[in-house]
């Protein structure tokens, strides 16, 4: 058994079993590790400078109530972008979380005002989340229809369902209804939302990371055969991404009604776009099998405190698309460039 | 089972054919405990086709394969896989952007459980690793890098080490070798040596024929369907294996190609 050292023919080289002399083997280092996670150490520097330039130039911006107001608003957000961190790196997308949100904010108001109790409320719109992901999930694993096409049908369909239910009117939600607390009561010093955003993101985490369901997330991205010889029901994985990415934009859907207090069918227009903006920003590759939630969080906060950083300096907030498109692109090319060496290929 | 009267794969009467084409006409193959087998032969002479018969993935239309003496009929590639036999796909079944480690027990992970819920158990995982690599002579620095920094070499040798530790009674490589640096060649074979050494049976599919000679015990050389040599490697040179290849070819269409048979004789 023992393995001897190669007595072979007229092409030996002389190598012992090996490509390269022990000398040119090395451990990672430091930077090799940075440049692994180059995506993520160049989000991190872009959120790191805009924090800065914000605290110089506006007198509020670095203040306790201001950061926690940013982390509330942004709890949608992060929530959302924490589960499509999973979808785009299986290589798809879900263009529909914002019609998700929608419909579950007209859906939970009505059922509210229909006197419901919060809890059934709750529970219910999440499960419609997660059969509406299934349902997406269905087509795109099974029936092989690109992700792109499933979800672009959903955003209209279940668009136009919020719009249907409501007739394009908000409805109102008791503001002494428990379910306000959701959106607007504060826990420890910290608003509700935030924490329940925390909650989500440590719970995608330690999925992503630390569970066979997310090295097959990963793997699928970057093979999907490999990962179905491997004896692993990658149709399942796949449909279950969308299941989350879904049950992730109903719970920000219930946030979104809990703290404005109204279940609007209009609400989280152009949401799938911010989401997916601050998944690409951080790092995670389009193309499937690269993405981090760390990464996605950065990119989510940076989204977020460019948006209240130019209101505080009393720049137009319409100045907010650009400057955020702008970070995008630029964000991206530097991965490309500067980090290609960790990153072959794609 | 010290004899060499069992065989561990005995194929017998292989035939298959895709509409027009007759791809195997009663082919035969058998393969000891620890035997390196060279199938060659030219583009299209069946032997891709002979080892999706014993990998399962393509059902032949008559013949029978015996494992240990045992018949067997394969319907699927997890029927192949149950009775231990193995096929390393060249670079289909690695996932670029997972470790070294993820790599190799992708779909079979150590986990841990905590409060039910399945964690991967990374530690154990790279230890593992790090010994399945040792005892194979696969050298990797790092257990953690991903497999799109490796070479070619080395990521073949990560396929191959993946399918070896199924515990696989026979292993199919089918151009192992391909599109490899001469030093990686190298590192492949020796690791091609070391499983045979751990008594795995081995077919290997190339058209590099040197190699044939490093590690083979045996070849078999294959054409238009049907078997037309088999040589010990010890009685053999890489001449006549060249011959058996093209040689019929030759003899039959020599008036056209009498220019060429000066280069293979």
């Amino acid at each position: 058994m023992s393995l001897s050292p190669p007595q072979i023919g007229p092409s030996s080289t002389g190598h012992t079993g090996s490509q390269v002399s022990p000398s040119r083997l090395r451990k990672a280092t430091l930077w090799d590790t940075l440049l692994a996670n180059g995506s993520v150490v160049s989000i991190a520097l872009f959120f790191i400078v805009v924090c800065v330039v914000f605290s110089v130039i506006t007198d509020a911006f670095l203040t306790a109530p201001n950061l926690l107001n940013i982390v509330r608003q942004c709890a949608p957000l992060l929530i959302v972008a924490a589960a499509m961190t999973f979808v785009i790196t299986t290589g798809g997308i879900d263009l529909s979380v914002g019609s998700v949100l929608a419909l579950v904010a007209t859906l939970s108001a009505t059922a509210l005002q229909a006197g419901l109790p919060w809890p059934l409320v709750i529970v219910l719109m999440l499960l419609l989340g997660a059969a509406i992901g299934a349902i997406h999930g269905f087509f795109i694993a099974y029936e092989r229809i690109p992700a792109f096409i499933v979800t672009l049908a959903g955003l209209s369909v279940i668009r136009g369902l919020a719009l249907l239910i409501t007739g394009g009117y908000s409805i109102p939600v008791d503001p002494s209804s428990f379910f306000t607390v959701i959106g607007r009561s504060w826990f420890l010093g910290v608003p509700v939302p935030a924490l329940i955003a925390l909650a989500v993101l440590v719970l995608a985490y330690v999925v992503f990371n630390e569970t066979p369901f997310g090295r097959y997330v990963t793997g699928i991205g970057a093979n999907a055969e490999a990962v179905r010889r491997a004896g692993i029901d990658t149709r399942f994985t796949t449909l279950f991404v969308y299941v989350l990415s879904s049950s992730a934009a109903a719970l920000a859907g219930i946030i979104v009604t809990a703290r404005l207090g109204s279940g609007s069918s209009n609400a989280g227009q152009g949401f799938e776009l911010e989401v997916i903006a601050a998944v690409v920003l951080g790092g995670t590759s389009l193309f499937g099998g690269r993405g981090t939630v760390i990464g996605t969080v950065l990119g989510a906060l940076t989204v977020a405190v460019i948006a209240n950083g130019l209101i505080l300096a009393h720049m137009s907030p319409f100045l907010t698309p650009i400057v955020t498109g702008t970070i995008i692109l630029i964000a991206v090319w530097l991965n490309f460039r500067l980090f290609r060496g960790a990153a072959r290929g794609r | 089972m010290t004899d060499g009267e069992t065989y561990r794969v005995r194929m017998t009467g292989i035939s298959k054919r895709y509409n027009p084409i007759q791809t195997l006409d009663n082919v035969a193959l058998t393969l000891k405990r620890g035997e390196v087998l060279g199938l060659v032969g030219d583009n299209g002479a069946g032997k891709s086709t002979l080892s999706k018969v014993l990998s399962g993935a393509v059902i032949p239309d008559s013949g029978t394969i015996e494992i240990d003496g045992k018949a067997v009929s394969f319907s699927s590639p997890a029927d192949a896989r149950a009775a231990h036999v193995e096929m390393v796909y060249q670079d289909l079944s690695l996932c670029d952007t997972v470790d070294v480690a993820g790599n190799l027990f992708l779909g079979r992970e150590p986990r841990r459980h905590i409060l039910g819920v399945p964690f991967l158990d990374k530690k154990t995982m790279h230890g593992l690793t790090r010994e399945m690599l040792d005892r194979l002579g696969i050298v990797i620095a790092d257990t953690r890098l991903k497999v799109e920094n490796l070479s070619g070499g080395q990521r073949q040798s990560i396929a191959i080490g993946r399918a070896a530790s199924f515990e696989p009674k026979v292993l199919i490589m089918d151009e192992p070798t391909a599109a490899l640096a001469v030093a990686e060649v190298e590192a492949v074979l020796e690791l091609i040596r070391t499983v045979s050494a751990r008594g795995v049976s081995v077919i290997l599919i190339t058209h590099r024929l040197q190699d044939l000679f490093l590690v083979c015990d045996r070849i078999q050389v294959m054409y238009e369907g049907r078997n037309v040599a088999e040589r010990l490697i010890g009685e053999t040179s890489i001449e006549e294996v060249v011959n058996l290849i093209v040689g019929r070819k030759f003899s039959a269409r020599s008036a056209r190609h009498g220019n060429e048979t000066g280069v293979s004789a």
